[in-house]
């Protein structure tokens, strides 16, 4: 039951995202070798913001929804090692809105959770640290910190 | 006074109330036999003959629905009229009849017709197709049109094009409109690079599908 709603939901933000989505976005769900679409699971590309260390890297993010979506917010994963103190080494990104039990609401949309996303790559918050490289160079060494946000941009080129 | 009356009242009630009223029916429709039913009636005040007139009666009046009669202008048990009504079952039935191998034949000249304009078109269907391909901007009706927005980082603009329309075109549309040099340009969709020999139909785009466009920063 639950999982129609989920499906019911992605098809709309899906639908949704084709007519309107922030330039340098990409977000659109898994396809299989065969063709058929898993709509659980979804490839995205957040751009670094114009102005920031961030700029030009393209950065992979993949969404994994769960059939209790959208009443539980979906695990948000960056590759593994992915250099920023809120997100974890397994990838998973740290983030209030993306919290269950904090800032979710079913109402947050796939687009305002990867712009959500993008703000943090700029601004981490180091209240709530979440990988211990990231977080020392952020809090000790912020112009290695920097160097190492810049170094990671250009790892991420845009695809095309 | 009383025969009037008698005549108004089981016309309104046979096809609901039952044996009683049947008889009121005779009376009331058959002219040849008023006194015949009554004296039925004092003779044989059993239920079941009654029940057994009603089913006739009734049974009477369901074959004539079948047999798509117009509804009788009376019924009646009467000798007469039963077979008044049937010579004209008779007639009707043969009318049907021919009706039914009129439609046959009908039938049978349409399969005729039908199967003839199979091997017409068959036959006309390739030269058709080369015309269609020779004359592409001949049917324009026939072409599906989608409306495309193209995104960059200042907004959208939005360009009708066909189809079947290979990207090139809407790509250099694009570039003159906003003078930009198309070689400094790349078209994405859903994040992969657009060949500008595919079609949005191949894409499998749908109207109002964004198209990004990045200027190259080399």
């Amino acid at each position: 039951m639950s999982g129609g709603i989920a499906r019911g939901r992605l098809a709309e933000e899906r639908k949704a995202w084709r007519k309107n989505h922030p330039h340098g976005f990409v977000a659109k769900p898994e396809t299989g070798p065969d063709g058929s679409v898993n709509l659980m699971v979804w490839h995205c590309t957040i751009p670094g913001k114009a102005g920031t260390d961030w700029e030009g890297g393209y950065f992979p993010l993949t969404l994994h929804f769960s059939e209790d979506y959208p009443s539980k917010p979906p695990k948000c994963k960056f590759p593994q090692g992915f250099f920023h103190p809120n997100v974890y080494p397994s990838g998973t990104v740290c983030l209030s809105i993306l919290n269950e039990d904090s800032g979710w609401r079913p109402a947050i949309t796939v687009k305002q959770i990867l712009v959500g996303i993008q703000d943090l790559l700029d601004q981490p918050n180091p209240a709530d640290p979440a990988q211990t490289d990231g977080y020392q160079l952020f809090i000790q060494e912020p112009a290695e910190y920097k160097r190492r946000v810049r170094q990671q941009a250009k790892q991420y080129p845009p695809l095309v | 006074m009383e025969k009037s009356t008698e005549e108004l009242e089981p016309l309104f009630d046979y096809s609901r109330v039952q044996p009683f009223n049947f008889e009121s029916l005779d009376d009331d429709d058959s002219d040849s036999s008023p006194n015949l039913t009554p004296k039925r009636k004092k003779l044989s005040n059993s239920s079941e003959e009654k029940n057994e007139n009603v089913t006739q009666v009734i049974d009477f009046k369901e074959n004539e629905e079948e047999d798509w009669l117009p509804p009788p202008p009376k019924l009646s048990v009467d000798v007469q009229n039963q077979l008044g009504e049937d010579s004209t079952l008779k007639q009707l039935r043969l009318k049907k009849q021919e009706l039914l191998l009129f439609a046959q034949s009908a039938k049978d000249v349409l399969r005729t017709v039908e199967e003839s304009a199979k091997r017409e078109h068959g036959s006309s269907l390739q030269s058709s197709i080369e015309s269609v391909a020779s004359q592409p901007s001949k049917p324009p009706c026939e072409r599906a049109k989608i409306v495309i927005s193209i995104q960059d980082k200042d907004g959208l603009k939005q360009f009708r094009i066909y189809m079947d329309d290979k990207f090139e075109r809407l790509f250099k549309m694009y570039a003159d409109k906003l003078k930009l040099d198309l070689k400094s340009l790349i078209f994405c969709f859903d994040g992969d690079k657009i060949s500008p020999t595919a079609t949005p139909d191949e894409l499998g785009m749908e109207d109002n599908d964004i198209v990004e466009v990045h200027i190259k920063s080399s």
